[in-house]
C-alpha cells in the first residue's frame, strides 16, 4: 500500500462517516428517495402498465383537496382519533393502575394474559369473529341488544354506525400493547416512593396521581405518540376487512383512500399527492405533540 | 468427525440449491406450465377438480392454480400489479363486468389474433348461440364465457310454508312478491327479503323496467326514466321494513342460519348456500316488474388469456378446449354456474330456474367502459348504497351517479 493511500485509510478510518455511513446510505436509499420520488410523482399521470408519465403539474393536488371523499377521509380520521387516542391511552391506563394492585400472582396473570390477547391476532383473524358478532340478523350484539329491548343495528351497513364499529374493532384489537407499556412503566416505579406516601396516609388515587402518573409520564407519552400513529396508519387493516371504507366511504380515513387510489383504481399521480399531503398533517400534528404534550412529561 | 469438503463438492451442491431458483421454471418439467388465476377458494372446489383432471391427461400442458383474491376486483388489481412486473398471469377469470378494462389496460388478448380464426370458431361454436355474442367485448372475442350465473330468489321453503303461503308459488313480478314477502315476515318474525347491494342485482331492476346503464355507445344512462322506475322498485321493500340492509357475506351467512324469508342473489351461489341451510330450499326465477318485458342479465366471468408467450397461448388453448368438452363442463357445472354450451348434460337439481331464465334470454352484465372502469364500477355501487340507505332520493342519486360515472370515462 502506497503512503498516499495509507494516509487515505487512516483519515477515513478516523472519520465518523465510515461509522454513519451504512445507516445514512440506508436512509436515503429506503427514506429519502422514495420520499422525493413520491413528491416528484404527484406532478405526474403516471400508467403502471405502459411506464408513461404525464406532467399534470398542480392537478393532483387541486383534485384531492375538491374531492368530497378526501374531505369525509379527513374528518374520519379526526373522528378516529378523537376517539381511539382517549380510549386506547385511557383505559389501559387505569387497567394498568388496577392491574398492579392485584395481590394474587395468578390472577393478575392471568387478567394480564386475556387483556392482552387480542394484540397478538391479525386483523383478518379478528374480523371473522367481529363478522359474526355484528351480523344484524344473527349476530350476537343484535341478539344481546334484543334482550333488553333495544332495537337491531346494521353495525357494517349503516352510514352513521360502520365508523364506530370500526373504532370498537380497533381498540378491542390494539389496547393491549399500550396496557403492557403501563404496565412495565409502573413495575419501575420505586416502591420507596409509594410506601413512604402511604405512611403519610395518601389514597391509593391520591399515590396513582401525583406519584405514579409523572413518574410514569414517559411511557404515557411513547403511549400516545405511538397510539397517534397506529390510529393513523394501522387501522387501516380494520377498515379493509370490516367494512372496506363504506357504506359510500362513511369509515375511509386518509390511508384509506389513499390505498383506495393508489392499488385499487391505479391513480398513481393522485395517490403520490395524497402521500404528500398526509406526510404534511402527521409532520404537523407530530409537532404539536412534541410541542405542547413533551412539557409534560418528565424524565428524571 | 469433520471432514474435509472438496471444492468439486462444494460446487455440486452448491448448484444443486440454486438450481430451483436460477433455472427457468420451465426447464425443470417438460410440460408447459401455464397458470391460471381465479378467486374461487377451497381445494374442494371445482376448480380444482376441472384443473387436476386436465393435467391427468398428460396433454404436455400443466395448469397451476393460482387463487388471488375472492373477488374480481381485486384479483383484477392484483393481476394489474404482477403484469406491470412483468410476472402477469397466462389466464384469469376475468369479470364480465371488467372485460373493456381487461381488454384496454390488462391486454387480455384476442382470441383471433393468438389462436386463429378457425380455432377461435371451433371453440366458440361449442357455446349456445345466445352466449356467444356475450364472448365478445367490443366485437372482440376475447374470453372463453364458461361461467354465466343470473339472478335468482332463494326462497326459505320452510318459513315461505310456515307463513301459510302457497308451497309452490312462483312470483313473476315483484308486485306480487313483494305482498308475500310481507306475509312470511308477519307470520313467521323472520326478516322476509333481503337483496344484494352491488350493481348486479339494480341492474335487472333497471333492466326490467326498460332501462339501462350504460348503452350500446358506452354512455352512462342509469338516470333514464325507466331506470328511476326501477331503482324504486329495488328499493320498496327497504322502505316498506321488509329488507334490513346488510353485507354479501352477513345476508348468506343470516340466509343459512334461516333468519331470511327470502334471499335475492345469484345462482352460482347455491352451492355455498346450500352446504350450511339445514332447511328446504327452493330457487325460483328473478321476478320482473307488472306490465313490461322480462329482461334479466346473467353475470359471472371469461377465461381471459393473458399471456403473451406462444406456448403458454397454446397451452391454454388446450385447456379451453377440455373445459368445454362434455366431460370438463360436467365438472364445472357443479359451482353452480348454466350450461351455456352445447353440450347434453342433464340440469343439476337445483339449477332448474336459472337454466329456464337463461333459456329465456339474458343480457349481458354490463361492461364498465374506459381505462378507469374498476372505478367506474365503485362508484356506481357507492351511489346504488346510498340510494338504499335513504341519503338522496332516487332521481338525485341516479342523475349524481351519471354525471360522476361521465368524468371518469372522459379521463
Amino acid at each position: 500500500m502506497t503512503t498516499a493511500w495509507r494516509g487515505a485509510w487512516r483519515r477515513l478510518a478516523g472519520s465518523p462517516w465510515l461509522f454513519a455511513g451504512p445507516a445514512v446510505a440506508a436512509a436515503i436509499l429506503f427514506v429519502w428517495l422514495p420520499m422525493a420520488s413520491t413528491l416528484g410523482l404527484s406532478f405526474f399521470d403516471w400508467s403502471l402498465l405502459r411506464q408513461e408519465a404525464t406532467w399534470r403539474g398542480l392537478d393532483h393536488y387541486r383534485g384531492t383537496l375538491a374531492n368530497p371523499d378526501f374531505h369525509l377521509a379527513l374528518v374520519n380520521t379526526g373522528v378516529y382519533l378523537a376517539a381511539l387516542l382517549p380510549l386506547q391511552v385511557g383505559i389501559p391506563l387505569v387497567l394498568a393502575f388496577a392491574l398492579v394492585r392485584v395481590k394474587a400472582k395468578a390472577t393478575g396473570r392471568l387478567y394480564r394474559t386475556a387483556l392482552f390477547a387480542p394484540s397478538v391476532l391479525s386483523f383478518p383473524v379478528a374480523a371473522v369473529v367481529w363478522l359474526w358478532l355484528f351480523n344484524p340478523t344473527v349476530g350476537f350484539l343484535n341478539t344481546l341488544g334484543g334482550a333488553v329491548g333495544l332495537p337491531p343495528q346494521r353495525w357494517l351497513t349503516d352510514p352513521d354506525i360502520a365508523i364506530w364499529s370500526v373504532i370498537i374493532v380497533a381498540f378491542w384489537k390494539s389496547f393491549g400493547l399500550n396496557l403492557l407499556i403501563f404496565l412495565a412503566a409502573l413495575a419501575n416505579v420505586p416502591t420507596d416512593v409509594t410506601e413512604a406516601a402511604r405512611i403519610d396516609g395518601a389514597s391509593p388515587l391520591r399515590q396513582a396521581i401525583d406519584i405514579e402518573l409523572p413518574l410514569i409520564s414517559p411511557a404515557l407519552f411513547f403511549a400516545v405518540v405511538t397510539t397517534i400513529i397506529v390510529v393513523l396508519d394501522e387501522i387501516v387493516g380494520a377498515v379493509d376487512v370490516l367494512t372496506e371504507g363504506g357504506p359510500y366511504r362513511t369509515s375511509s380515513n386518509l390511508l384509506y383512500f389513499l390505498y383506495e387510489r393508489g392499488f385499487r383504481h391505479f391513480q398513481f399521480g393522485e395517490a403520490a399527492a395524497v402521500a404528500v399531503l398526509i406526510a404534511a398533517i402527521v409532520a404537523g400534528v407530530t409537532w404539536a405533540q412534541f410541542r405542547f404534550g413533551e412539557r409534560h412529561v418528565h424524565y428524571d | 468427525m469433520s471432514r474435509a469438503v472438496s471444492r468439486r463438492h462444494f460446487t455440486l451442491a452448491a448448484a444443486a440449491l440454486a438450481a430451483p431458483v436460477v433455472l427457468p421454471r420451465e426447464s425443470l418439467g417438460n410440460d408447459v406450465k401455464v397458470d391460471l388465476v381465479h378467486l374461487f377458494s377451497g381445494a374442494e372446489h371445482p376448480i380444482q377438480k376441472v384443473i387436476k383432471a386436465f393435467n391427468d391427461k398428460g396433454t404436455g400442458v400443466t395448469v397451476v392454480s393460482r387463487q388471488d383474491g375472492t373477488t374480481y376486483e381485486t384479483i383484477t388489481q392484483k393481476a394489474m400489479a404482477s403484469i406491470a412486473a412483468g410476472r402477469g398471469p397466462a389466464m384469469m377469470t376475468t369479470g364480465w363486468k371488467l372485460g373493456d378494462f381487461a381488454r384496454k389496460t390488462l391486454g387480455a388478448q384476442d382470441f383471433r389474433q393468438i389462436f386463429g380464426p378457425d380455432r377461435t370458431q371451433a371453440l366458440l361454436a361449442k357455446f349456445r348461440p345466445q352466449v356467444r355474442p356475450l364472448a365478445a367485448i367490443g366485437g372482440v372475442p376475447i374470453g372463453l364465457p364458461w361461467s354465466m350465473s343470473t339472478p335468482v330468489l332463494y326462497i326459505n321453503q320452510s318459513l315461505w310454508t310456515e307463513a301459510g303461503l302457497d308451497p309452490a308459488a312462483t312470483p313473476k313480478t315483484v308486485e306480487e312478491l313483494y305482498p308475500m314477502v310481507r306475509q312470511l315476515q308477519d307470520k313467521t318474525g323472520k326478516q322476509g327479503l333481503c337483496y344484494e347491494v352491488n350493481e348486479w342485482l339494480p341492474q335487472a331492476f333497471i333492466q326490467n323496467a326498460g332501462g339501462d346503464v350504460i348503452d350500446g355507445d358506452g354512455r352512462p344512462v342509469m338516470d333514464s326514466a325507466a331506470a328511476v322506475k326501477g331503482i324504486e322498485a329495488f328499493v320498496q321493500p327497504r322502505r316498506d321494513n321488509l329488507w334490513r340492509v346488510m353485507t354479501i357475506p352477513e345476508m348468506v351467512a343470516a340466509y343459512q342460519a334461516g333468519a331470511i324469508g327470502v334471499m335475492a342473489s345469484s345462482s352460482a351461489r347455491q352451492s355455498v348456500v346450500r352446504q350450511a341451510a339445514k332447511f328446504d330450499l327452493r330457487l325460483i326465477q328473478m321476478p320482473g316488474l307488472a306490465g313490461l318485458p322480462r329482461r334479466m342479465n346473467s353475470g359471472g366471468n371469461f377465461l381471459a388469456v393473458y399471456s403473451k408467450v406462444k406456448e403458454q397461448q397454446d397451452g391454454a388453448y388446450k385447456f379451453m378446449e377440455f373445459v368445454t368438452s362434455k366431460e370438463g363442463f360436467e365438472i364445472w357445472l357443479e359451482t353452480g354456474y348454466l350450461n351455456v354450451t352445447t353440450n347434453d348434460i342433464p340440469v343439476r337439481p337445483g339449477s332448474e330456474a336459472a337454466q329456464a331464465q337463461m333459456e329465456g334470454g339474458l343480457t349481458s352484465e354490463t361492461i364498465w367502459p374506459g381505462a378507469r372502469g374498476l372505478e367506474a364500477l365503485t362508484v356506481h355501487i357507492d351511489w346504488i348504497t346510498k340510494i338504499v340507505n335513504g341519503a338522496v332520493s332516487v332521481p338525485d342519486g341516479l342523475r349524481s351517479d351519471r354525471a360522476a360515472i361521465d368524468k371518469l370515462i372522459a379521463a
